[in-house]
């Protein structure tokens, strides 16, 4: 009979609370932005925005980037 | 500290630059000379259509000062008196009076309201000279009364209301245009709404109510304003609020209604202005004061000596506004990393950490530069622009 290995690679919870705070980062960029926007400050909203897909570009490398390390 | 004479005296060359002022301290051929200039060029401006000078940006002005109520020391007195009605006069205690009329002040059109106790240290903010050259006394007498000479107020009024009235954040960042100006004028029309109101309120429950005879007259706005709490001293030897920033008027009352007095408050705003001096920089006539500290020392008959301040050349200030600005300027206001509308979380933040950590002013101020804020904006493109009632936000409500 033939045996099986699997094995489970979770992210430890570290991980976890820096994307949790990664999140609050951009959803705090996120208000900032539109915010602005209806503040009529377009340098201040142009800012938040490229901030905010910076930040959300960052973040989705970083996770792709760690899932297939996992998954290895 | 003396009591003192707004109106300028020139046999002590003392007052404000306001009124006969500016002719007293500037002499008044140069005054006329001044005022024709800017006027010329006021006239020209609206010829060439120029941006925020245009004939609807005037016309907005002269609209935003047609609905002043005008000014009473007295009060309109419209209102029934206890006695009229045939019943007591109202009672409480000095906290349920002030809630009282915190909420009736809030509801009449004010931003902020606070109360300071008249007492010998007090009452020197209170003019000795009105405006209009009436002489302003304490009396025994319990009534409240003016001449064509004076203006007595009785010793049992020992209350001051003061109280705050919102100006447009949006039209303030076009000065020194008269798309600015419009929303100084129109802030002081609430005012004098609002002072009748709340004299009238406070007839109609048994209690005197002394306002401003003319504008600006009474007793010394943001020093009564600070007493009360509801900003602190600035650059700008203005009241600076937490909640608006500059982008006030500051209007205060005399009352015999016992009110439960409010404290200063120190909300990091005199400490942010030690390093941040943007007003300055900006100010196109150079009358606000680059020191690092606030100073004793005045800068002439316009300011009343006997306590600290950033004081402000007010003759050179108002050279400006009549020569060149042909308005009431207020790019200091317009300026200020205070003056913002407050959407943006990270305003909030700002306001905590310049209160808590003044050691952030120099990088906020620099933030405030990067992020392009307090860039003048065009006059044009405000009369495309979406504005809530009045250009002010009226959502903010202030506990207290």
């Amino acid at each position: 009979m033939k045996t099986h290995t699997i094995q489970l690679l979770k992210r430890p919870w570290y991980e976890w609370v820096l994307w949790a705070i990664w999140l609050l980062v951009e959803l705090f960029v996120l208000q900032n932005a539109i915010a602005s926007g209806a503040e009529l400050e377009p340098r201040a909203a142009s800012i938040f925005w490229m901030t905010f897909v910076v930040l959300l570009l960052g973040g989705g490398i970083v996770w792709f980037l760690r899932r297939a390390r996992l998954t290895k | 500290m003396e009591r003192y004479n707004e109106r300028y005296l020139p046999e002590d060359e003392r007052g404000s630059v306001r009124g006969p002022g500016f002719a007293g301290y500037v002499g008044k051929e140069q005054a006329d000379a001044l005022v024709a200039e800017g006027n010329a060029k006021l006239k020209q401006r609206i010829l060439d259509n120029v941006d925020g000078y245009t004939l609807k940006d005037n016309a907005l002005k002269d609209a935003q000062s047609a609905h002043s109520l005008g000014y009473s020391f007295l009060g309109f007195q419209k209102a029934k008196t206890p006695e009229e009605r045939g019943v007591p006069k109202w009672t409480g205690t000095p906290e349920e009076a002030a809630r009282m009329l915190r909420t009736a002040a809030r509801h009449l059109g004010a931003a902020t309201i606070g109360f300071v106790e008249l007492d010998d240290n007090t009452r020197k903010l209170v003019y000795s000279v009105d405006p209009d050259g009436h002489q302003i006394e304490f009396t025994d007498d319990p009534v409240a009364s003016e001449t064509e000479t004076h203006r007595y107020i009785p010793n049992s009024c020992r209350w001051v209301i003061v109280y705050t009235v919102q100006m447009s954040e949006e039209a303030m960042k076009r000065s020194p245009t008269m798309t600015a100006s419009q929303t100084t004028t129109g802030a002081y029309s609430r005012g004098t709404q609002i002072n009748a109101g709340l004299q009238d309120f406070l007839r109609a429950l048994g209690y005197q109510c002394l306002g401003e005879s003319s504008l600006n007259a009474l007793a010394i706005a943001p020093a009564f304003g600070v007493l009360a709490g509801l900003g602190e001293m600035s650059r700008l030897n203005r009241m600076i609020t937490p909640e608006f920033g500059p982008m006030v008027r500051v209007f205060k009352l005399i009352t015999d209604l016992p009110l439960a007095t409010d404290k200063p408050i120190d909300a990091g705003i005199m400490e942010f202005c030690r390093h941040c001096k943007k007003c300055a920089e900006a100010c196109p006539s150079g009358a606000l004061s680059f020191e690092n500290e606030p100073f004793w020392d005045i800068k002439g008959g316009w300011n009343n000596a006997g306590h600290k301040a950033w004081f402000e050349d007010a003759v050179k200030c108002r050279t400006y506004w009549v020569q060149e600005a042909a308005t009431n300027c207020g790019i200091c206001f317009g300026v200020c990393p205070f003056s913002k509308k407050d959407k943006a979380w990270i305003h909030e933040w700002v306001k905590a950490g310049t209160s808590a950590a003044p050691f952030l002013a120099s990088f906020f101020r620099s933030m405030d530069d990067a992020f392009g804020y307090g860039v003048q904006k065009s006059g044009e493109d405000w009369w495309n622009t979406d504005q809530p009632e009045m250009g002010i936000d009226s959502t903010v409500v202030v506990k207290g």
